[in-house]
C-alpha cells in the first residue's frame, strides 16, 4: 500500500519541506511550501496525528528594558552619576541642588547598599573604587537587545534587583518548531508525489472531462460519522398503522366519530345500568351538556333496561331515566362508536374498526392517563359464534406478532360470553391483553340488530408499552425530541 | 372490583382439594390471581359473581368445577316462628327488607373477618355502596321477635357500634364514621329506617350502623340477618350470605316479613328459577357441537340443577344465590368455561367484505408524509388542557365553543384543546435542553362546539428561526393540497404584529401563522425565536 495514501497536498507540501533541515519554524515552513503560515501548522497538526511530524512549543521568558531602564542604560545608574562626579565628602544639600531631590533619594539608597559611600551629617562620603557591577554590565546589554533567562541566569539576583528597581521586565515568548519524525523521514526518502488532488468533484471538471486526469482524494473512510436524525412519525403513530394496515387486510371498514358522546350511546345501549358505579362522576368526565336521544331507539333501550322489553331477558328493573341517559360524556370507550355504526347498519356482513381515543376520569401515573387509544373491532354476521370470536382473536393477535395468544374467562357488562385473551411474553409470562365477547342480546335488539356481533377491543398504549418497552406511558404524549430522533423507525 | 382473600386452609378444608390444585384452576374459572402467599392467595373475582365474594362461595364453585362435587346445591331452609313487621312508612324510604336466621355456627376471630368482608364486598358489588342494598348481621341471643321495621324521627337514640354513648340518628350521620361515610343515602328524609325488637331494643338504622348490642363476637353462635334496599336485589344478598353460613355449618331458619295489611312473605327464599335452554342455541353460540351429556356434565360441574325436557330442550334450575343470570346466554357462558375455552377450536370467520380507511385517516397520513418531508417530526399530545397554557401563556384571549369538564380530575387538565399550538409549545418547552433546531407537528383532533375538527400544526424553534421560514413552508404545504390561498394582515395576539398572518383560501380564513410573540415564547420558558402555524385541514 502506498504510504501517501492518506496525505493531502498540503501536508505533502510540508513533508517535502523537510529535506534538508529536521526542524523548522513556522515562518520557514511557510516560506518553503508557499502556504500561508496557518495553513501550514493545520497541515503540520494532521502529520502530527499521523506521527511524521511533531510539532514542540517552546515557552522562553525575555528581559526587556522599562522606560527608566533605558534612561539609565544611556545615563547611568543614579548611584553611578553620583559617585562618579565627587572625590570628597558633599552636602547632601548641594547634591540636590545639583541633580534632583527625587534622583539623589534613589541614589543614597544604592549608594550604601553597594558599599560604595556612606552618609554622615547630612553628607556623602565617598568609599572604596566604585566597580561597574553587572547591574550596570545587563542594563548596558538590554540597550540594544532583549536576553533570555539563560543568559541571565549566571546573575540571577541582579536580575531580580533590576526587576524590582522596574528598569526590567519580562515576558513570555512562546515559539514553536516543527520537527521530522523517523517515520516522515522513511517517507520522504521513499518519495512523495506531489500531484494536485481534488477534494470535490465539481459540475466544471464533470463537463470537461478534467476528472480523468485528477486525482481524487480518498476519505478515511474510518472516521466515525456526525449524527443527524431522520424525521419521522412518532414511534406510536407506527403501531396505530400497524393495527389499522392488519384490520384493513383483514377486510374491515374503518370508522371515526365524535369525542363527546352522550350517556345513551357510551353506556345505555350497552345495557350498562344506570346506577353503575363507572358511569359516575368518579370514574367518567361529564360535561354539562345534554343530547337529543334518537326516538327510533329510546323506547326500545328504555324497556330493555326496565324488563328485557320483548326479549327473554330480565332487565334490570327499576326506572331508567332519560335526563340521565342525555348527559354527554367524554366517551369512556370506542365502543360508543362501534354500536352507534351497528345501528345504523344493520345488514350482515359487517366488519368494521375504530382505533381513537377514549377518556376515564384516572390520575395520571406511569401506567394510567386520562387519554388513551384504545382499538376495537367488530363482526356482525349470520351464524357468527363464540369459536368465530375466538378465531378473529388468533388471527389479530398473531398479526401483531403475538405468537401465543390463550383465552381466559372474563366479565364485561355488555358482552356474552367474554374473554380475557392473554399473550406471553418472553420474560413476563402470560399478559393480559385486551378483552372481547358477543354483545348481549339486551344491546342489539333494542337496536334493531338482528345477527351475532362479535366484538373485541384492547387498550393501545398497553401495546405500546409492551412493543416499545416503555416503563412510563406518559412518553408517547409528552415527548422528549431526543427519544423521537433515536427511536429506529425498523424496530417493530 | 373486589380482591378475595382465600386462606389456604378454609379453601382446602371446604373444597376437599389440594390448595395447588385450586390455584392453578381458579384463573379458568374467571377470576384473575392478584397475589400468592405462603398460607393465602388473593382473588380478584368479576362484579358479576358477588357469591364468589367468600371463600365458602368459591369452595363451592371448586367442588363443582373440579368435579367433586356437581350439581344443584340443596339448602334446606327450616321453618320457624321469627317475624318482621314492616312499617309501610317505608315505602318511600328504604322499602325492601328481607331478613334470615342463622344457628349453630362456631365463629372465631377469623371466620368473623370472613363473613364481615363478605358484608363489605356485597355492599359494594351489588349494593352500589349500601345504597341499593345494605347488610346487618347481630347475635340473634340480645334480641327477641317479633321484629319491627319502622320509619323513626331524627332525634330518636341508641348505642351505635364502636360507641359507649347514647346519639341521635341526627347526631350519628354527624358523629359516627359511618353516619358521616353513608348520610348522602338518606339526604332527602325527614325520618330514617330503624329495626327494634320485641322490647324496643335497636338492632339497626340501615344502611349506615348497627347497635352496638347484637355485635357479632366469638361467643356468638345464633344470627338474626337483615338486608334492606330499594329493590328485589335485597333477596340475593341474603341468599349469598345464609347460604356461606350454611357452608360453614349453620342452620338457616326463616324469617316472616309481614305488613300491616296481612301481605307475607317468608325469606330467605332459596328455591331456583328455572329457564329453558334449547341445544341448538348452546351450539350455535358457542360453534362446537355438543352431545346431551356434555351439556349436563357442564351445567352440573357449575352448579346448576339440569334436566332433560324433549329432545332439543333442557330444563335449567339457577341457584339463588346467582345474581348475574339475566339470560340463556349467562347459562351457555358457564357451559363454554367449564368446557374450557382452550378446547374451542378458533375459527376466522368466513364473512365476504371489503375493507376501507377512513377518509379523515386517510387525509391525515398524507398531511403526515408531506410534515415528515419538511423535516419535522411528529408529536402526540393529550388533548386535555387548561386555560392558563390554551390561553394566558399564548397571550389569546378566552374563546367560546370551549368543552369545560364538570369534574376536573388537576387543573392540569379542565377542558378540551380547541387548537393544537399550544400543546406543540408545551413540548418545546418540555425539550429545552435538546439540540436545536427542532421542528415538530401534530395533525389531530380539536373539539369546538363539541364537534371534532381536524387541525394541522407545527412549530420550529432556532436562533434564525424567522417569517420567511414559515411562509415557504405554508406555501409547499398549500401547494401539496392543490389549494389557491392568500396570506393577509392577522390580528392573532399569539403572533408578533408585523410579522403574522391569517392563511385565507376562498373567502375563508383557513388559519393562522408566523412569529410567535415574544412574551408567549418566555411564558413558555423558551428562549429562542420560535415560528409555527395552525389551520384546519
Amino acid at each position: 500500500m502506498n504510504l501517501n495514501y492518506n496525505l493531502t497536498t498540503h501536508e505533502k507540501k510540508v513533508l517535502l519541506s523537510f529535506n534538508d533541515k529536521h526542524k523548522l519554524t513556522p515562518t520557514e515552513l511557510a516560506e518553503k511550501t508557499n502556504l500561508k503560515v496557518e495553513a501550514a501548522i493545520h497541515a503540520s497538526f494532521l502529520l502530527e496525528e499521523k506521527g511524521y511530524l511533531s510539532v514542540v512549543d517552546n515557552i522562553t521568558k525575555q528581559y526587556y528594558l522599562t522606560k527608566e531602564g533605558e534612561n539609565y542604560a544611556e545615563n547611568g545608574l543614579p548611584e553611578r552619576r553620583i559617585i562618579d562626579s565627587i572625590d570628597e565628602p558633599v552636602s547632601m544639600e548641594e547634591l540636590k541642588n545639583k541633580y534632583s531631590p527625587q534622583l539623589v533619594g534613589i541614589a543614597t539608597g544604592w549608594l550604601l547598599k553597594k558599599g560604595w559611600a556612606k552618609i554622615n551629617d547630612g553628607k556623602v562620603i565617598p568609599q572604596s573604587k566604585a566597580e561597574k557591577g553587572y547591574d550596570e554590565f545587563l542594563l548596558e546589554k538590554l540597550k540594544s537587545q532583549s536576553i533570555d533567562y539563560k543568559e541571565a541566569e549566571s546573575n540571577k539576583e541582579v536580575l531580580k534587583d533590576l526587576i524590582k528597581r522596574k528598569l526590567v521586565y519580562e515576558e513570555e515568548d512562546k515559539s514553536r518548531i516543527v520537527q521530522i519524525t523517523d517515520s516522515g523521514l522513511a517517507l520522504l526518502e521513499e518519495g512523495i508525489d506531489l500531484e494536485e488532488e481534488i477534494t470535490q468533484i465539481t459540475a466544471d471538471l464533470l463537463k470537461s472531462g478534467e476528472w480523468k486526469n485528477k486525482k481524487i482524494r480518498p476519505y478515511d473512510i474510518k472516521k466515525p460519522a456526525k449524527k443527524t436524525f431522520a424525521a419521522k412519525i412518532h414511534p406510536y403513530q407506527r403501531l396505530l398503522n400497524q393495527m389499522r394496515s392488519i384490520f384493513l387486510e383483514m377486510g374491515f371498514t374503518e370508522i371515526k366519530g365524535d369525542v363527546i358522546q352522550s350517556s345513551f350511546w357510551n353506556f345505555d345501549t350497552l345495557f350498562q345500568p344506570q346506577d353503575h358505579p363507572a358511569r359516575e362522576m368518579q370514574d367518567t368526565f361529564h360535561l354539562s351538556s345534554r343530547s337529543e336521544l334518537p326516538d327510533k331507539y329510546k323506547r326500545h333501550v328504555a324497556a330493555m333496561h326496565e324488563h328485557g322489553g320483548d326479549s327473554e331477558s330480565t332487565g334490570w328493573g327499576g326506572t331508567w331515566s332519560e335526563e340521565i341517559a342525555s348527559r354527554n360524556v367524554l366517551r369512556t370507550h370506542t365502543t360508543a362508536i362501534t354500536i352507534k355504526y351497528l345501528a345504523d347498519n344493520p345488514d350482515p356482513p359487517v366488519k368494521a374498526f375504530c382505533i381513537d381515543r377514549a377518556y376515564r376520569r384516572e390520575t395520571i401515573d406511569p401506567t394510567h392517563t386520562p387519554e388513551f387509544e384504545q382499538l376495537e373491532g367488530v363482526v356482525m354476521d349470520k351464524n357468527m359464534s363464540f369459536a368465530n370470536l375466538l378465531g378473529c382473536l388468533s388471527e389479530f393477535y398473531h398479526r401483531m406478532g403475538f405468537e401465543n395468544v390463550r383465552f381466559r374467562p372474563g366479565y364485561f357488562p355488555y358482552t356474552e360470553p367474554s374473554v380475557e385473551p392473554e399473550v406471553y411474553i418472553e420474560g413476563m409470562g402470560w399478559v393480559e391483553l385486551g378483552g372481547a365477547g358477543i354483545f348481549r342480546k339486551e344491546v342489539t335488539e333494542p337496536l334493531g340488530i338482528k345477527e351475532p356481533v362479535l366484538a373485541w377491543g384492547l387498550g393501545v398504549s398497553r401495546v405500546a408499552m409492551l412493543k416499545l418497552g416503555l416503563k412510563d406511558l406518559r412518553e408517547l404524549y409528552r415527548s422528549d425530541i431526543s427519544w423521537l430522533r433515536d427511536s429506529e423507525i425498523f424496530k417493530f | 372490583m373486589p380482591v378475595i382473600t382465600l386462606p389456604y386452609t378454609d379453601l382446602e378444608d371446604l373444597t376437599s382439594s389440594e390448595s395447588s390444585e385450586i390455584i392453578s384452576r381458579i384463573p379458568m374459572i374467571g377470576a384473575d390471581v392478584e397475589r400468592i402467599e405462603n398460607d393465602y392467595i388473593d382473588i380478584e373475582f368479576f362484579p358479576d359473581r358477588p357469591d364468589l365474594y367468600s371463600v365458602e362461595g368459591v369452595s363451592r364453585a371448586m367442588r363443582g368445577f373440579l368435579g367433586i362435587e356437581k350439581g344443584f346445591c340443596q339448602y334446606n331452609v327450616k321453618e320457624s316462628n321469627f317475624k318482621l313487621l314492616v312499617d309501610k312508612g317505608l315505602l318511600k324510604i328504604r322499602p325492601n327488607i328481607v331478613c334470615a336466621v342463622v344457628k349453630g355456627i362456631n365463629f372465631d376471630s377469623n371466620s368473623i373477618k370472613t363473613i364481615m368482608d363478605l358484608q363489605e364486598d356485597l355492599h359494594w358489588g351489588l349494593g352500589r355502596n349500601r345504597k341499593k342494598v345494605s347488610i346487618g348481621v347481630h347475635d340473634l341471643n340480645h334480641v327477641q321477635s317479633p321484629f319491627r321495621y319502622l320509619p323513626m324521627d331524627k332525634s330518636f337514640k341508641f348505642i351505635p357500634l364502636d360507641f359507649s354513648n347514647e346519639l341521635s340518628l341526627e347526631q350519628i350521620l354527624v358523629k359516627h364514621p359511618k353516619g358521616k361515610a353513608f348520610a348522602h343515602i338518606l339526604d332527602k328524609f325527614d325520618k330514617y329506617p330503624i329495626i327494634l325488637d320485641k322490647q324496643d331494643k335497636v338492632l339497626s338504622f340501615p344502611p349506615i350502623i348497627n347497635g352496638n348490642l347484637t355485635r357479632v363476637t366469638e361467643d356468638t353462635t345464633d344470627l338474626f340477618i337483615d338486608v334492606t334496599g330499594l329493590d328485589d336485589t335485597v333477596n340475593i344478598a341474603l341468599n349469598i350470605v345464609v347460604t356461606a353460613l350454611a357452608e360453614r355449618g349453620g342452620t338457616i331458619e326463616s324469617v316472616s316479613i309481614e305488613d300491616l295489611d296481612g301481605n307475607v312473605e317468608v325469606t330467605p327464599n332459596l328455591k331456583p328459577v328455572t329457564w329453558e335452554i334449547k341445544k341448538k342455541d348452546i351450539e350455535d353460540l358457542l360453534g362446537i357441537p355438543l352431545r346431551d351429556r356434555d351439556i349436563v356434565e357442564n351445567l352440573e360441574k357449575m352448579r346448576y340443577g339440569v334436566r332433560k325436557i324433549d329432545p332439543e330442550t333442557f330444563e335449567v334450575d339457577i341457584p339463588a344465590y346467582r345474581a348475574d343470570i339475566l339470560h340463556s346466554y349467562d347459562i351457555i357462558e358457564d357451559i363454554a368455561i367449564c368446557y374450557g375455552f382452550d378446547q374451542i377450536i378458533p375459527q376466522f370467520p368466513e364473512s365476504s367484505t371489503v375493507g376501507s380507511g377512513h377518509s379523515s385517516s386517510i387525509k391525515e397520513d398524507k398531511f403526515r408524509e408531506l410534515m415528515i418531508g419538511l423535516g419535522y417530526f411528529q408529536v402526540m399530545p393529550f388533548t386535555l388542557t387548561n386555560e392558563k397554557v390554551h390561553f394566558e401563556m399564548m397571550c389569546r384571549e378566552k374563546t367560546p365553543g370551549v368543552t369545560y369538564l364538570l369534574h376536573p380530575i388537576s387543573e392540569e387538565q379542565t377542558m378540551l384543546r380547541t387548537n393544537l399550538l399550544p400543546n406543540l409549545l408545551e413540548i418545546l418547552s418540555l425539550n429545552q435542553h435538546r439540540e436545536l433546531p427542532q421542528r415538530i407537528f401534530e395533525v389531530g383532533e380539536i373539539v369546538e362546539n363539541e364537534i371534532n375538527k381536524h387541525h394541522l400544526a407545527a412549530v420550529s424553534i432556532h436562533p434564525f428561526a424567522n417569517f420567511t421560514e414559515i411562509q415557504e413552508l405554508i406555501d409547499v404545504i398549500m401547494r401539496e393540497q392543490g389549494l389557491e390561498y392568500n396570506l393577509v394582515e392577522s390580528n392573532d395576539s399569539a403572533f408578533l404584529e408585523g410579522r403574522r398572518a391569517n392563511i385565507v383560501v376562498g373567502e375563508k380564513v383557513v388559519g393562522v401563522m408566523g412569529e410567535f410573540y415574544p412574551k408567549v415564547i418566555t411564558s413558555f420558558g423558551l428562549g429562542q425565536p420560535v415560528v409555527g402555524f395552525e389551520m384546519q385541514i
